[in-house]
């Protein structure tokens, strides 16, 4: 067993994390949640030429040839630094199951693009319900001739607002298992009868309302197998889940830094606040929660780059993290006191963005039930 | 990084696993690893130095140990293996405190020669049992302030005083005993620790404290001029508390010990709520409220587990263990007492049944008709209760975390004379 980053990992690790520092102040990061966009294109066009949108890619196809763990390393920096953008929408839920389950002209057509920072991906899956379950899935597509016809409502979907290309999760039969009929088109985000609509979320982050009015996209436009899509919406699920993981770990570690530091430069009663034995207490909760994660993240991470079936760590850690980030946040407040939820303060992103990072891709009771399957309960 | 585990490990997890299947009795329901129910039962005592005297055979005690003193110079990673399987099927016979963390490093780190020559092939014989002499009735949290006063006179040492919560020690043959040298001097400076042969030394008398759990596993140990040869001092006079740091810092393995042994009782919960079923005849294992609450604690349980990998990793590349084995502790603490609650909620009205020491396979079928699972979880939820308090409290454990992360140190009152 080697639990130590290679020297290629700490090197994408120090480099992630100096360029972030440079690039994305907080005020910059304040000013994307009131952008329409979310992101800054001039910084999106730098990443790609760092390697990082392609990071995980096959090389013939314009990428790095990294794998799943070295994206996590990257995440954690994305997470300490809250990095507004589609990264994460582009990368885990548009580029990786083209790349996985795409024929050769869905990832030609596709992957070189988006290494280069010229397209924009995310995936369409829940809807007003908010489950991720399949028989969550209710928006219809109908076969015609070449086409199929799309109707429907989908909503809480990450950067449509800006996305080219949308992974549309769509029921395309009735069947008795509601993992069954299910089916992923490539839709274009400026195809006829595509609306988007910009939803005032609580971290700020771009999440969308996208209506579906008899959208028409051709055959060709099928990723994966017709009826057999829920498969692809499982992986991804778990790639989702594990790559929010690492941006929730990035998050905490930060709050737990910045919490250290304020409690040694803080005076009250003639002395730094950091040397009262229950704010000492609170700190090493803080620390124990997020060194503990850490390991867990980078197993799974580590399994699923080797290819070994991790559906049950990975639930592991966001169901744990979904709590500790919270738990941390929470902490830190306490320690802070009133400057700490003024928006003069950075610790409020992070308070808002942990509950974000909770709801998203599975909550803490969404993944202890994973864990109770696989417990074999 | 890689989690992967060497052929080589499979083997010897295998070994010992196949060894364990063969030399344990029939239907080993499992002790806990804090030494609790082979102190306070006779017939399990005798299961722990049966297996003691197996494990010697096997040439499996002091296995990291230099061969002069009868060790077999294996390396660190077969021992840690041995320490979690023998703790997963809950196992006695592997002293903690003579192998794990216990004495034997003690002697190793800062014995005499002739110490070590005579007491080293002993424990690895497996001809002994340990104990440890640190807690006393003044000195808990704040051990540095050990009274029990050894005197220097002519060839002897002479110790007065008391020590308390001493698990083992009535069983035990050896104890490294922590004392006070010079009462002069400030109250860190004035330790020294004093190797007590228990059973053969006059003048030391025992009273057995009976825990909640019902378990006679705890002693007050009384030392009424009793004469130590001063050949039995281990290091410096007056350097003890150098070793009461080293000591502490060997309690590498406590935390994941109770980690994994709480991987038993999360792994008997699932069982038993397949097999229960409630009273609309459905499992409890369907129970949504269930199956969340396992869950919450079989995730507890799997990240703290992670964190000991990476504290074996540390001790196997040779870094620094005391911080994240303190997080450990913390973790195998609060880990195993959620999973006792966790647990008894499970029983519901049950959870209040059950012989002392909650021998899940041997209930008598008169007394214990109405008891599930023997009783483990009550057992269990009454036990755990020492897991955040033994070898350290969780709140002194956090000071040291604290310290640790840099926070600014407590302003101190004047230290007393």
């Amino acid at each position: 067993m080697d639990l130590a980053l290679s020297e290629e990992q700490e090197m994408l690790w120090k480099s992630a994390r100096d360029f972030l520092a440079s690039k994305v102040p907080k005020t910059l990061v304040r000013q994307m949640e009131e952008d329409e966009k979310g992101y800054v294109p001039e910084l999106w066009k730098e990443m790609a030429d760092l390697g990082w949108i392609g990071l995980p890619f096959p090389e013939q196809l314009g990428g790095g040839g990294f794998k799943f763990l070295d994206l996590v390393i990257l995440l954690e920096e994305m997470g300490r630094a809250c990095l507004p953008g589609p990264f994460l929408s582009t990368v885990v839920l548009g580029g990786m199951p083209v790349v996985e389950f795409g024929t050769e002209e869905q990832k030609k057509a596709i992957i070189p693009k988006l290494c280069k920072g010229e397209l924009i991906m995310t995936m369409a899956l829940t809807e007003p319900s908010a489950r991720y379950e399949a028989k969550a899935v209710q928006v219809e597509a109908k076969a015609e001739g070449d086409h199929y016809i799309i109707n429907g409502t989908k909503l809480f979907v990450n950067d449509a607002n800006v996305a080219d290309k949308i992974i549309v999760v769509a029921r395309t039969a009735k069947k008795q298992h509601p993992e069954e009929g299910i089916t992923l088109f490539l839709v274009d985000r400026k195809a006829p009868g595509v609306k988007i609509h910009l939803l005032k979320t609580i971290a700020g982050d771009k999440q969308c309302e996208v209506t579906f009015e008899k959208v028409k996209v051709a055959k060709a436009d099928i990723l994966g197998k017709a009826d057999h899509g829920w498969a692809i919406v499982k992986k991804v699920m778990e790639w989702a889940a594990l790559a929010k993981s690492a941006e929730m770990q990035g998050g905490a570690q930060q709050v737990l830094e910045m919490t250290i530091q304020y409690g040694k430069d803080r005076v009250q009663f003639d002395r730094p606040i950091g040397s009262f034995q229950i704010l000492q207490h609170y700190m090493a909760d803080m620390s124990i929660d997020v060194d503990s994660a850490r390991v867990s993240l980078h197993k799974a991470a580590w399994m699923l780059s080797e290819g070994i079936p991790c559906r049950k760590e990975v639930a592991v850690i966001k169901g744990w993290l979904d709590e500790a980030y919270r738990r941390v946040t929470a902490q830190s407040h306490q320690i802070h006191g009133a400057i700490g939820f003024t928006k003069d303060h950075d610790l409020e992103l992070y308070f808002r963005r942990a509950k974000a990072a909770e709801l998203y891709f599975g909550d803490a009771d969404f993944q202890r039930e994973i864990v109770a399957q696989e417990l074999g309960m | 990084m890689d989690f992967r585990i060497t052929p080589e490990e499979e083997a010897f997890r295998k070994e010992v696993k196949e060894f364990l299947d063969k030399e344990l009795p029939k239907d080993w329901p499992g002790v806990d690893p804090d030494l609790y129910h082979e102190d306070a039962f006779d017939n399990i005592h005798e299961v722990s130095l049966a297996m003691q005297k197996k494990l010697a055979a096997k040439e499996w005690l002091g296995l990291t140990w230099p061969k002069k003193y009868g060790g077999h110079e294996q390396p660190l990673w077969k021992q840690i293996i041995l320490e979690e399987e023998m703790t997963y099927r809950g196992s006695p016979g592997l002293d903690p405190y003579q192998f794990v963390g216990g004495m034997g490093d003690l002697l190793l780190d800062f014995g005499t020669e002739a110490q070590r020559m005579k007491y080293l092939p002993m424990m690895v014989r497996g001809e002994i049992k340990g104990a440890t002499g640190m807690s006393e009735p003044n000195a808990g949290s704040d051990l540095a302030n050990i009274q029990l006063k050894a005197e220097l006179q002519g060839d002897y040492f002479i110790l007065n005083g008391q020590k308390t919560w001493q698990s083992a020690a009535h069983k035990a043959d050896l104890e490294p005993v922590y004392v006070r040298t010079d009462p002069n001097l400030l109250k860190h400076r004035g330790i020294s620790i004093i190797l007590v042969e228990l059973k053969k030394t006059p003048g030391i008398t025992m009273r057995p404290l009976e825990m909640m759990s019902g378990l006679k596993a705890f002693n007050e140990v009384f030392y009424d001029n009793v004469k130590v040869p001063k050949e039995n001092l281990l290091g410096e006079i007056n350097g003890g508390w150098k070793i009461v740091m080293a000591a502490l810092s060997h309690e590498r393995a406590y935390g994941v010990m109770l980690l994994i042994n709480i991987r038993r009782d999360i792994d008997l919960l699932v069982e038993y709520c397949k097999e229960t079923k409630d009273v609309d005849g459905v499992p409890l294992s369907k129970n949504k409220m269930i199956r969340n609450r396992l869950a919450d604690v079989a995730i507890q349980q799997e990240i703290a587990r992670n964190v000991g990998y990476k504290l074996n990793h540390l001790a196997l590349t040779g870094g620094n263990v005391v911080s994240t084995a303190n997080t450990v502790k913390i973790l195998g603490g609060v880990t195993t007492q959620r999973v006792a609650q966790v647990g008894m909620q499970i029983m519901g009205m049950y959870g209040q049944l059950g012989p002392v020491g909650g021998n899940w396979r041997q209930t008598d079928p008169v007394k214990d008709k109405w008891t599930r699972l023997g009783g483990r979880m009550k057992h269990l939820y009454l036990s755990t209760v020492c897991n955040t308090i033994a070898a350290g409290t969780t709140e002194v454990a956090r000071n040291a975390a604290a310290g640790a992360l840099g926070c600014p140190r407590e302003p101190k009152p004047a230290p007393k004379k």
